[in-house]
Protein backbone atom coordinates (compact mmCIF):
# COMPACT_ATOMS: atom_id res chain seq x y z
CA UNK A 1 0.00 0.00 0.00
CA UNK A 2 2.45 2.37 1.03
CA UNK A 3 4.89 2.07 -2.15
CA UNK A 4 1.38 2.44 -4.11
CA UNK A 5 0.68 6.06 -2.69
CA UNK A 6 4.00 6.71 -2.96
CA UNK A 7 4.09 5.97 -6.78
CA UNK A 8 0.34 8.24 -6.82
CA UNK A 9 2.66 11.48 -5.51
CA UNK A 10 5.26 11.07 -7.45
CA UNK A 11 2.93 10.99 -10.81
CA UNK A 12 1.13 13.95 -8.94
CA UNK A 13 4.78 15.88 -8.45
CA UNK A 14 5.59 15.37 -12.35
CA UNK A 15 2.42 16.53 -13.17
CA UNK A 16 3.60 19.44 -11.43
CA UNK A 17 6.75 19.93 -12.72
CA UNK A 18 5.15 19.30 -16.07
CA UNK A 19 2.50 22.13 -16.05
CA UNK A 20 5.56 24.76 -15.04
CA UNK A 21 5.64 26.85 -18.69
CA UNK A 22 8.14 29.01 -19.99
CA UNK A 23 7.24 32.49 -21.77
CA UNK A 24 9.32 34.79 -22.60
CA UNK A 25 12.41 33.03 -20.39
CA UNK A 26 9.96 33.40 -16.64
CA UNK A 27 8.31 30.54 -15.51
CA UNK A 28 4.74 30.65 -14.28
CA UNK A 29 3.77 27.74 -12.41
CA UNK A 30 -0.44 26.90 -13.33
CA UNK A 31 -2.76 24.89 -11.49
CA UNK A 32 -2.78 21.54 -13.03
CA UNK A 33 -5.81 21.58 -15.24
CA UNK A 34 -5.70 18.04 -17.27
CA UNK A 35 -9.10 17.34 -15.48
CA UNK A 36 -10.63 20.87 -15.97
CA UNK A 37 -12.40 21.52 -18.89
CA UNK A 38 -12.59 24.87 -20.55
CA UNK A 39 -16.62 25.13 -19.70
CA UNK A 40 -15.99 24.30 -16.62
CA UNK A 41 -13.15 26.88 -15.82
CA UNK A 42 -15.03 29.46 -17.24
CA UNK A 43 -17.78 28.14 -14.78
CA UNK A 44 -15.54 28.43 -12.18
CA UNK A 45 -13.95 32.04 -13.02
CA UNK A 46 -17.47 32.93 -13.54
CA UNK A 47 -18.75 31.55 -9.93
CA UNK A 48 -15.67 33.84 -8.52
CA UNK A 49 -16.30 36.67 -10.25
CA UNK A 50 -19.99 36.43 -8.56
CA UNK A 51 -18.91 35.68 -5.18
CA UNK A 52 -16.31 38.65 -5.53
CA UNK A 53 -19.31 40.78 -6.57
CA UNK A 54 -21.39 40.25 -3.53
CA UNK A 55 -18.65 39.93 -0.96
CA UNK A 56 -18.19 43.76 -2.13
CA UNK A 57 -21.44 45.05 -2.33
CA UNK A 58 -21.95 43.58 1.19
CA UNK A 59 -18.90 45.28 2.87
CA UNK A 60 -21.70 48.66 2.58
CA UNK A 61 -24.89 47.55 3.64
CA UNK A 62 -26.20 51.32 4.54
CA UNK A 63 -27.38 53.27 1.38
CA UNK A 64 -25.72 56.66 0.75
CA UNK A 65 -27.48 59.35 -1.39
CA UNK A 66 -25.17 61.06 -4.16
CA UNK A 67 -26.01 63.94 -6.61
CA UNK A 68 -24.98 63.23 -10.54
CA UNK A 69 -25.64 66.57 -12.56
CA UNK A 70 -25.98 65.80 -16.42
CA UNK A 71 -23.66 67.62 -19.00
CA UNK A 72 -24.74 67.76 -22.83
CA UNK A 73 -26.95 69.49 -25.16
CA UNK A 74 -30.13 68.32 -24.38
CA UNK A 75 -31.17 68.48 -21.19
CA UNK A 76 -28.53 70.16 -19.26
CA UNK A 77 -27.99 70.92 -15.80
CA UNK A 78 -30.68 67.76 -15.05
CA UNK A 79 -29.55 66.24 -11.33
CA UNK A 80 -29.84 62.52 -10.42
CA UNK A 81 -30.54 61.60 -6.61
CA UNK A 82 -28.69 58.21 -7.19
CA UNK A 83 -27.16 55.66 -4.91
CA UNK A 84 -23.72 55.42 -3.57
CA UNK A 85 -21.87 51.94 -5.51
CA UNK A 86 -25.31 51.03 -6.25
CA UNK A 87 -26.85 52.74 -9.28
CA UNK A 88 -24.64 53.16 -12.55
CA UNK A 89 -24.71 55.64 -15.46
CA UNK A 90 -27.51 53.28 -17.15
CA UNK A 91 -30.14 54.05 -14.68
CA UNK A 92 -29.25 57.86 -14.39
CA UNK A 93 -29.89 57.47 -18.37
CA UNK A 94 -33.28 55.60 -17.36
CA UNK A 95 -34.19 59.15 -15.60
CA UNK A 96 -33.74 60.94 -19.17
CA UNK A 97 -35.26 59.09 -21.40
CA UNK A 98 -35.57 55.69 -23.65
CA UNK A 99 -33.07 57.54 -26.52
CA UNK A 100 -29.75 57.66 -23.39
CA UNK A 101 -30.66 54.14 -22.76
CA UNK A 102 -30.70 53.04 -26.57
CA UNK A 103 -27.58 55.09 -27.81
CA UNK A 104 -25.77 55.67 -25.27
CA UNK A 105 -22.68 53.55 -25.28
CA UNK A 106 -19.98 54.89 -22.32
CA UNK A 107 -20.61 57.49 -19.85
CA UNK A 108 -17.89 60.36 -18.93
CA UNK A 109 -18.11 60.40 -15.65
CA UNK A 110 -16.05 63.86 -14.27
CA UNK A 111 -14.16 63.31 -17.70
CA UNK A 112 -13.45 59.74 -16.79
CA UNK A 113 -14.08 57.30 -19.04
CA UNK A 114 -16.80 55.30 -17.26
CA UNK A 115 -18.69 51.98 -17.82
CA UNK A 116 -22.36 52.15 -18.48
CA UNK A 117 -22.64 49.58 -16.17
CA UNK A 118 -19.84 50.38 -13.50
CA UNK A 119 -22.18 51.76 -10.11
CA UNK A 120 -21.12 55.54 -9.41
CA UNK A 121 -19.07 56.29 -6.58
CA UNK A 122 -19.24 59.68 -5.42
CA UNK A 123 -21.34 62.74 -6.95
CA UNK A 124 -19.58 63.60 -10.22
CA UNK A 125 -21.23 65.35 -13.34
CA UNK A 126 -21.74 62.96 -16.26
CA UNK A 127 -22.00 62.86 -19.67
CA UNK A 128 -23.25 60.19 -22.01
CA UNK A 129 -21.25 59.17 -25.21
CA UNK A 130 -23.12 57.37 -28.44
CA UNK A 131 -21.22 56.24 -31.76
CA UNK A 132 -22.39 59.19 -33.68
CA UNK A 133 -20.73 62.02 -31.62
CA UNK A 134 -18.72 64.77 -32.75
CA UNK A 135 -15.37 62.71 -31.98
CA UNK A 136 -16.21 58.55 -31.02
CA UNK A 137 -12.86 57.84 -31.03
CA UNK A 138 -13.00 56.54 -27.73
CA UNK A 139 -16.53 55.28 -28.12
CA UNK A 140 -14.86 53.27 -31.60
CA UNK A 141 -12.10 51.50 -29.17
CA UNK A 142 -14.55 50.59 -26.75
CA UNK A 143 -16.99 48.60 -29.22
CA UNK A 144 -13.93 47.25 -31.05
CA UNK A 145 -12.54 45.53 -27.17
CA UNK A 146 -16.12 44.41 -26.79
CA UNK A 147 -16.04 42.28 -30.03
CA UNK A 148 -12.57 41.06 -29.41
CA UNK A 149 -13.79 39.93 -25.69
CA UNK A 150 -17.07 37.95 -27.85
CA UNK A 151 -14.56 36.47 -29.80
CA UNK A 152 -12.73 35.62 -27.51
CA UNK A 153 -15.79 33.82 -25.94
CA UNK A 154 -16.48 32.10 -28.88
CA UNK A 155 -12.80 30.50 -28.81
CA UNK A 156 -12.95 29.45 -25.18
CA UNK A 157 -16.42 27.57 -25.47
CA UNK A 158 -16.12 26.24 -29.12
CA UNK A 159 -13.68 23.86 -29.39
CA UNK A 160 -14.53 19.75 -27.82
CA UNK A 161 -13.86 19.31 -24.02
CA UNK A 162 -10.57 17.21 -25.25
CA UNK A 163 -8.85 20.02 -26.74
CA UNK A 164 -7.49 22.99 -23.79
CA UNK A 165 -7.33 26.51 -25.17
CA UNK A 166 -5.84 29.60 -23.67
CA UNK A 167 -6.38 33.04 -24.17
CA UNK A 168 -2.93 35.35 -24.60
CA UNK A 169 -4.86 38.29 -25.00
CA UNK A 170 -6.81 41.25 -27.04
CA UNK A 171 -4.23 43.42 -28.67
CA UNK A 172 -5.61 46.99 -28.90
CA UNK A 173 -6.13 47.55 -33.15
CA UNK A 174 -6.91 50.80 -34.31
CA UNK A 175 -10.68 50.12 -35.83
CA UNK A 176 -8.82 51.93 -39.11
CA UNK A 177 -6.58 48.56 -39.50
CA UNK A 178 -10.44 47.04 -40.25
CA UNK A 179 -10.55 44.23 -38.04
CA UNK A 180 -10.15 43.12 -34.38
CA UNK A 181 -8.69 40.22 -33.00
CA UNK A 182 -7.67 37.66 -30.30
CA UNK A 183 -4.32 35.45 -29.61
CA UNK A 184 -4.97 31.98 -28.49
CA UNK A 185 -2.76 29.09 -27.85
CA UNK A 186 -4.53 26.28 -28.93
CA UNK A 187 -4.39 22.64 -27.76
CA UNK A 188 -0.30 21.15 -29.43
CA UNK A 189 -2.84 18.43 -30.49
CA UNK A 190 -4.47 21.02 -33.39
CA UNK A 191 -1.03 22.07 -34.25
CA UNK A 192 -1.59 21.29 -37.71
CA UNK A 193 -5.18 22.27 -37.81
CA UNK A 194 -5.94 25.35 -40.33
CA UNK A 195 -9.70 26.38 -40.18
CA UNK A 196 -11.24 26.32 -43.07
CA UNK A 197 -14.71 28.72 -44.05
CA UNK A 198 -17.00 26.12 -42.48
CA UNK A 199 -15.17 26.27 -38.84
CA UNK A 200 -15.22 30.07 -38.94
CA UNK A 201 -18.98 30.18 -39.79
CA UNK A 202 -19.46 28.26 -37.19
CA UNK A 203 -17.20 30.47 -34.34
CA UNK A 204 -19.98 33.30 -36.52
CA UNK A 205 -23.17 31.67 -35.56
CA UNK A 206 -21.81 31.22 -32.30
CA UNK A 207 -20.74 34.66 -31.74
CA UNK A 208 -24.34 35.95 -33.16
CA UNK A 209 -26.06 33.58 -30.06
CA UNK A 210 -24.19 35.72 -27.53
CA UNK A 211 -24.92 38.41 -29.39
CA UNK A 212 -28.69 37.19 -29.72
CA UNK A 213 -28.56 36.42 -25.83
CA UNK A 214 -28.25 40.52 -25.02
CA UNK A 215 -25.43 39.90 -21.69
CA UNK A 216 -24.61 42.87 -20.55
CA UNK A 217 -21.12 43.35 -19.42
CA UNK A 218 -20.32 44.11 -15.95
CA UNK A 219 -17.57 45.54 -14.45
CA UNK A 220 -15.49 44.81 -11.20
CA UNK A 221 -12.26 46.23 -9.69
CA UNK A 222 -10.49 43.51 -7.51
CA UNK A 223 -7.34 42.46 -5.37
CA UNK A 224 -4.25 40.67 -7.02
CA UNK A 225 -5.10 38.01 -5.13
CA UNK A 226 -8.85 37.64 -6.16
CA UNK A 227 -7.76 37.57 -9.37
CA UNK A 228 -4.79 35.29 -9.22
CA UNK A 229 -7.35 32.64 -8.20
CA UNK A 230 -9.71 33.34 -10.81
CA UNK A 231 -7.08 33.08 -13.86
CA UNK A 232 -5.05 30.17 -12.32
CA UNK A 233 -5.33 28.10 -15.09
CA UNK A 234 -4.10 30.77 -17.74
CA UNK A 235 0.00 31.45 -17.59
CA UNK A 236 -1.07 34.27 -20.29
CA UNK A 237 -3.36 35.98 -17.95
CA UNK A 238 -1.37 35.82 -14.86
CA UNK A 239 1.59 37.58 -16.99
CA UNK A 240 -0.69 40.30 -17.87
CA UNK A 241 -2.54 40.47 -14.49
CA UNK A 242 1.04 40.97 -13.10
CA UNK A 243 2.25 43.86 -15.04
CA UNK A 244 -1.59 45.61 -14.44
CA UNK A 245 -1.60 45.05 -10.87
CA UNK A 246 2.32 46.74 -10.86
CA UNK A 247 0.76 49.51 -13.02
CA UNK A 248 -2.45 50.51 -10.51
CA UNK A 249 -1.40 52.39 -7.11
CA UNK A 250 -3.24 49.95 -4.97
CA UNK A 251 -2.41 47.08 -7.09
CA UNK A 252 -5.81 46.09 -8.37
CA UNK A 253 -6.97 45.19 -11.44
CA UNK A 254 -10.12 45.32 -13.29
CA UNK A 255 -11.83 42.60 -14.57
CA UNK A 256 -14.92 42.55 -16.80
CA UNK A 257 -17.44 39.75 -17.34
CA UNK A 258 -20.70 38.70 -19.91
CA UNK A 259 -22.05 35.98 -19.67
CA UNK A 260 -19.88 33.17 -18.01
CA UNK A 261 -16.54 34.97 -20.00
CA UNK A 262 -14.26 36.71 -17.31
CA UNK A 263 -11.45 38.80 -18.88
CA UNK A 264 -8.76 41.66 -17.44
CA UNK A 265 -9.33 44.78 -18.53
CA UNK A 266 -7.87 46.85 -21.46
CA UNK A 267 -10.39 49.94 -20.99
CA UNK A 268 -14.26 50.66 -20.75
CA UNK A 269 -16.66 48.40 -22.88
CA UNK A 270 -20.09 48.63 -24.18
CA UNK A 271 -23.37 48.14 -22.26
CA UNK A 272 -24.79 44.83 -23.95
CA UNK A 273 -24.15 42.62 -26.60
CA UNK A 274 -26.76 43.45 -28.47
CA UNK A 275 -25.36 46.27 -29.46
CA UNK A 276 -23.30 44.57 -31.95
CA UNK A 277 -25.86 43.80 -34.95
CA UNK A 278 -23.18 42.52 -38.06
CA UNK A 279 -20.78 40.31 -36.94
CA UNK A 280 -18.52 37.92 -38.55
CA UNK A 281 -15.17 35.54 -37.47
CA UNK A 282 -13.08 36.39 -40.90
CA UNK A 283 -10.13 35.14 -40.26
CA UNK A 284 -7.32 33.19 -38.66
CA UNK A 285 -3.44 33.66 -38.89
CA UNK A 286 -0.43 32.33 -37.17
CA UNK A 287 1.98 34.84 -35.05
CA UNK A 288 5.49 32.81 -34.40
CA UNK A 289 7.06 36.04 -33.26
CA UNK A 290 5.86 36.43 -29.81
CA UNK A 291 7.24 32.84 -28.23
CA UNK A 292 7.82 29.65 -29.06
CA UNK A 293 4.18 28.44 -28.83
CA UNK A 294 2.11 28.24 -31.85
CA UNK A 295 0.09 31.81 -31.61
CA UNK A 296 -2.94 32.29 -33.56
CA UNK A 297 -4.62 35.73 -34.34
CA UNK A 298 -8.40 35.36 -34.88
CA UNK A 299 -10.01 38.25 -36.65
CA UNK A 300 -13.34 39.43 -37.28
CA UNK A 301 -15.37 42.70 -38.10
CA UNK A 302 -18.52 43.50 -36.75
CA UNK A 303 -20.57 46.48 -36.91
CA UNK A 304 -23.21 48.43 -34.32
CA UNK A 305 -26.84 48.32 -34.83
CA UNK A 306 -26.84 52.15 -35.09
CA UNK A 307 -24.21 52.07 -38.13
CA UNK A 308 -24.98 49.38 -40.10
CA UNK A 309 -23.59 48.96 -43.53
CA UNK A 310 -25.19 47.57 -47.07
CA UNK A 311 -24.46 44.32 -48.11
CA UNK A 312 -22.17 45.11 -50.48
CA UNK A 313 -19.53 47.52 -48.35
CA UNK A 314 -20.07 45.31 -45.62
CA UNK A 315 -18.52 42.63 -48.31
CA UNK A 316 -15.84 45.00 -48.93
CA UNK A 317 -14.55 45.40 -45.57
CA UNK A 318 -15.36 41.56 -44.72
CA UNK A 319 -12.38 40.68 -47.50
CA UNK A 320 -10.37 43.65 -46.39
CA UNK A 321 -10.72 42.08 -42.61
CA UNK A 322 -9.12 38.82 -43.69
CA UNK A 323 -5.78 40.54 -43.81
CA UNK A 324 -4.10 40.38 -40.88
CA UNK A 325 -3.71 43.17 -38.36
CA UNK A 326 -0.95 44.75 -36.45
CA UNK A 327 -1.30 47.15 -33.65
CA UNK A 328 1.13 49.21 -35.59
CA UNK A 329 -0.07 48.89 -39.28
CA UNK A 330 -2.29 52.45 -38.71
CA UNK A 331 1.01 54.74 -38.00
CA UNK A 332 2.94 52.85 -40.98
CA UNK A 333 0.41 53.84 -43.61
CA UNK A 334 -0.45 57.44 -42.25
CA UNK A 335 2.88 58.79 -43.73
CA UNK A 336 2.81 57.34 -46.65
CA UNK A 337 -0.44 58.88 -48.15
CA UNK B 1 -35.30 67.61 -61.82
CA UNK B 2 -36.33 64.77 -59.26
CA UNK B 3 -39.07 63.13 -61.21
CA UNK B 4 -41.13 59.88 -60.59
CA UNK B 5 -40.25 56.72 -62.15
CA UNK B 6 -43.60 56.66 -64.13
CA UNK B 7 -42.99 59.81 -65.30
CA UNK B 8 -39.76 59.35 -66.77
CA UNK B 9 -41.54 56.59 -68.53
CA UNK B 10 -44.26 58.87 -70.26
CA UNK B 11 -42.30 59.51 -73.10
CA UNK B 12 -41.55 62.87 -73.68
CA UNK B 13 -43.26 64.47 -70.58
CA UNK B 14 -40.58 66.00 -67.97
CA UNK B 15 -42.01 68.00 -66.15
CA UNK B 16 -44.83 68.09 -63.72
CA UNK B 17 -48.51 69.03 -65.03
CA UNK B 18 -49.59 72.37 -62.61
CA UNK B 19 -52.08 75.00 -62.38
CA UNK B 20 -54.67 75.44 -65.04
CA UNK B 21 -52.53 74.34 -68.37
CA UNK B 22 -49.37 74.94 -69.81
CA UNK B 23 -49.64 78.57 -69.40
CA UNK B 24 -51.15 78.81 -66.11
CA UNK B 25 -48.07 76.55 -65.16
CA UNK B 26 -45.85 79.25 -66.74
CA UNK B 27 -46.95 82.11 -64.89
CA UNK B 28 -47.32 80.22 -61.75
CA UNK B 29 -43.54 79.65 -62.06
CA UNK B 30 -42.44 83.23 -63.50
CA UNK B 31 -44.18 84.79 -60.35
CA UNK B 32 -42.15 82.54 -58.01
CA UNK B 33 -39.10 82.88 -59.69
CA UNK B 34 -39.80 86.89 -59.48
CA UNK B 35 -39.95 86.17 -55.68
CA UNK B 36 -37.24 84.06 -55.26
CA UNK B 37 -35.11 86.85 -57.50
CA UNK B 38 -36.04 89.15 -54.70
CA UNK B 39 -36.11 87.43 -51.77
CA UNK B 40 -33.40 84.94 -52.56
CA UNK B 41 -35.44 82.08 -50.26
CA UNK B 42 -38.82 81.27 -50.36
CA UNK B 43 -41.12 78.68 -49.14
CA UNK B 44 -43.36 77.22 -51.50
CA UNK B 45 -44.60 73.45 -51.76
CA UNK B 46 -42.28 70.75 -53.03
CA UNK B 47 -42.95 69.95 -55.90
CA UNK B 48 -43.45 73.73 -56.85
CA UNK B 49 -39.98 74.44 -55.78
CA UNK B 50 -38.69 71.34 -57.40
CA UNK B 51 -40.47 72.78 -60.90
CA UNK B 52 -39.16 76.20 -60.27
CA UNK B 53 -35.53 74.54 -59.11
CA UNK B 54 -34.85 74.31 -63.56
CA UNK B 55 -35.84 77.45 -63.83
CA UNK B 56 -33.75 79.11 -61.37
CA UNK B 57 -30.37 77.73 -62.67
CA UNK B 58 -31.48 77.95 -66.41
CA UNK B 59 -32.21 82.06 -65.97
CA UNK B 60 -28.15 82.09 -64.25
CA UNK B 61 -26.42 80.18 -66.89
CA UNK B 62 -28.59 82.69 -69.50
CA UNK B 63 -27.61 85.74 -67.69
CA UNK B 64 -24.10 84.24 -67.73
CA UNK B 65 -23.97 85.39 -71.70
CA UNK B 66 -23.86 89.18 -70.55
CA UNK B 67 -26.46 91.89 -70.41
CA UNK B 68 -26.13 92.94 -73.71
CA UNK B 69 -27.21 89.71 -75.08
CA UNK B 70 -30.14 89.28 -76.84
CA UNK B 71 -31.72 86.10 -75.54
CA UNK B 72 -29.89 86.68 -72.41
CA UNK B 73 -32.16 89.98 -71.88
CA UNK B 74 -35.43 88.29 -73.50
CA UNK B 75 -35.21 85.13 -71.11
CA UNK B 76 -34.53 87.60 -68.08
CA UNK B 77 -37.77 90.10 -69.50
CA UNK B 78 -39.81 87.09 -69.80
CA UNK B 79 -39.36 85.60 -66.42
CA UNK B 80 -38.82 88.32 -64.16
CA UNK B 81 -42.05 90.27 -64.00
CA UNK B 82 -41.21 92.74 -61.79
CA UNK B 83 -38.48 94.64 -64.37
CA UNK B 84 -36.40 96.62 -61.59
CA UNK B 85 -34.76 92.63 -60.61
CA UNK B 86 -33.51 92.34 -64.30
CA UNK B 87 -30.87 94.66 -62.98
CA UNK B 88 -30.49 92.99 -60.03
CA UNK B 89 -29.44 89.55 -62.06
CA UNK B 90 -27.18 90.94 -64.24
CA UNK B 91 -25.07 92.82 -61.85
CA UNK B 92 -25.77 91.02 -58.37
CA UNK B 93 -26.77 87.28 -58.85
CA UNK B 94 -24.51 86.61 -62.19
CA UNK B 95 -21.59 88.19 -60.85
CA UNK B 96 -21.57 86.04 -57.44
CA UNK B 97 -21.86 82.58 -59.52
CA UNK B 98 -19.58 83.53 -62.05
CA UNK B 99 -16.69 80.92 -60.59
CA UNK B 100 -19.45 78.06 -60.17
CA UNK B 101 -21.23 76.24 -63.12
CA UNK B 102 -24.28 74.70 -62.40
CA UNK B 103 -25.77 74.36 -58.84
CA UNK B 104 -26.74 77.76 -58.02
CA UNK B 105 -29.78 76.54 -55.80
CA UNK B 106 -30.34 75.02 -52.59
CA UNK B 107 -33.50 73.07 -51.55
CA UNK B 108 -34.60 71.88 -48.18
CA UNK B 109 -37.24 69.99 -46.98
CA UNK B 110 -39.27 71.63 -44.48
CA UNK B 111 -42.34 70.61 -42.16
CA UNK B 112 -45.82 69.84 -44.09
CA UNK B 113 -48.13 72.52 -44.17
CA UNK B 114 -50.28 72.55 -40.91
CA UNK B 115 -53.56 75.50 -41.95
CA UNK B 116 -54.82 74.29 -45.56
CA UNK B 117 -53.69 70.88 -46.12
CA UNK B 118 -51.01 68.66 -45.27
CA UNK B 119 -49.07 69.73 -48.17
CA UNK B 120 -45.18 68.56 -48.94
CA UNK B 121 -43.12 71.96 -48.29
CA UNK B 122 -39.59 73.31 -49.26
CA UNK B 123 -37.47 75.77 -48.90
CA UNK B 124 -35.53 77.00 -52.00
CA UNK B 125 -32.52 79.35 -52.38
CA UNK B 126 -30.06 81.09 -54.07
CA UNK B 127 -26.28 80.14 -52.58
CA UNK B 128 -24.71 83.11 -51.12
CA UNK B 129 -27.82 84.78 -49.98
CA UNK B 130 -27.53 87.58 -46.90
CA UNK B 131 -29.57 84.98 -44.65
CA UNK B 132 -28.06 83.28 -41.88
CA UNK B 133 -28.29 79.30 -43.14
CA UNK B 134 -30.54 77.21 -42.52
CA UNK B 135 -30.85 73.85 -39.51
CA UNK B 136 -29.79 71.41 -41.46
CA UNK B 137 -29.70 67.67 -40.31
CA UNK B 138 -25.70 66.81 -40.42
CA UNK B 139 -24.32 63.87 -41.82
CA UNK B 140 -22.22 61.59 -39.73
CA UNK B 141 -18.47 62.75 -39.84
CA UNK B 142 -15.52 61.02 -40.75
CA UNK B 143 -14.96 59.77 -37.29
CA UNK B 144 -17.37 57.06 -36.78
CA UNK B 145 -17.06 53.81 -36.93
CA UNK B 146 -17.88 52.74 -39.98
CA UNK B 147 -16.49 55.89 -41.92
CA UNK B 148 -13.19 55.08 -40.14
CA UNK B 149 -13.07 51.81 -41.72
CA UNK B 150 -14.01 52.88 -44.96
CA UNK B 151 -11.65 55.24 -44.67
CA UNK B 152 -8.82 52.25 -43.98
CA UNK B 153 -10.18 50.58 -46.88
CA UNK B 154 -9.68 53.37 -49.61
CA UNK B 155 -6.49 54.20 -47.89
CA UNK B 156 -5.30 51.02 -48.50
CA UNK B 157 -6.73 50.48 -52.07
CA UNK B 158 -5.01 54.16 -53.10
CA UNK B 159 -2.37 52.56 -51.68
CA UNK B 160 -2.29 49.24 -53.70
CA UNK B 161 -3.47 51.29 -56.82
CA UNK B 162 -0.29 53.87 -57.13
CA UNK B 163 2.42 51.67 -57.24
CA UNK B 164 0.53 49.97 -60.49
CA UNK B 165 -0.47 53.59 -62.21
CA UNK B 166 3.16 54.83 -61.50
Amino acid sequence: MSLCWAEMRCRAMMAGICSLRAIRGRFYSVATATKLTNAEISQRRSALFEKEKERQLSLNPLIEKIEVAHVGKADPGTVFLMNKGISTPYNCAMHLNEWYCAKSVLALVDGELWDMYKPLTKSCKIKFLTFKDEDPEEVNKAYWRSCSAILGHVLEQAFKDDYIVNLVRAPEIPVIAGAFCYDVVLDPKLDEWQPTKENLHSFTRDALKLIRQDLPFECLEVEEKVARDIFQHNPYKLMCLEEKAAQHPEGKVTLHRFGEFVDLTEGPHIPRTSFCMQYEVTAAHSIVNISTEHVRRFQGLSLPWHLQAYHTVWNKLRIRAQKLVTETQSTESEPAV
Amino acid sequence: MRLFPVLLVAHGRVARRMGLGPRSRLDMLRNLLTALVRHERIETTWARADELRFYAEKIIEYGKRGDTNEKAMKIADFWLTEKDLIHKLFKVLVPRFSLNSGSYTNMYHIPNRENLDRAKMAVIEYKGNPFPPLPVQKKDNDKTLINQLLLGYRLENGLQRSPTSA
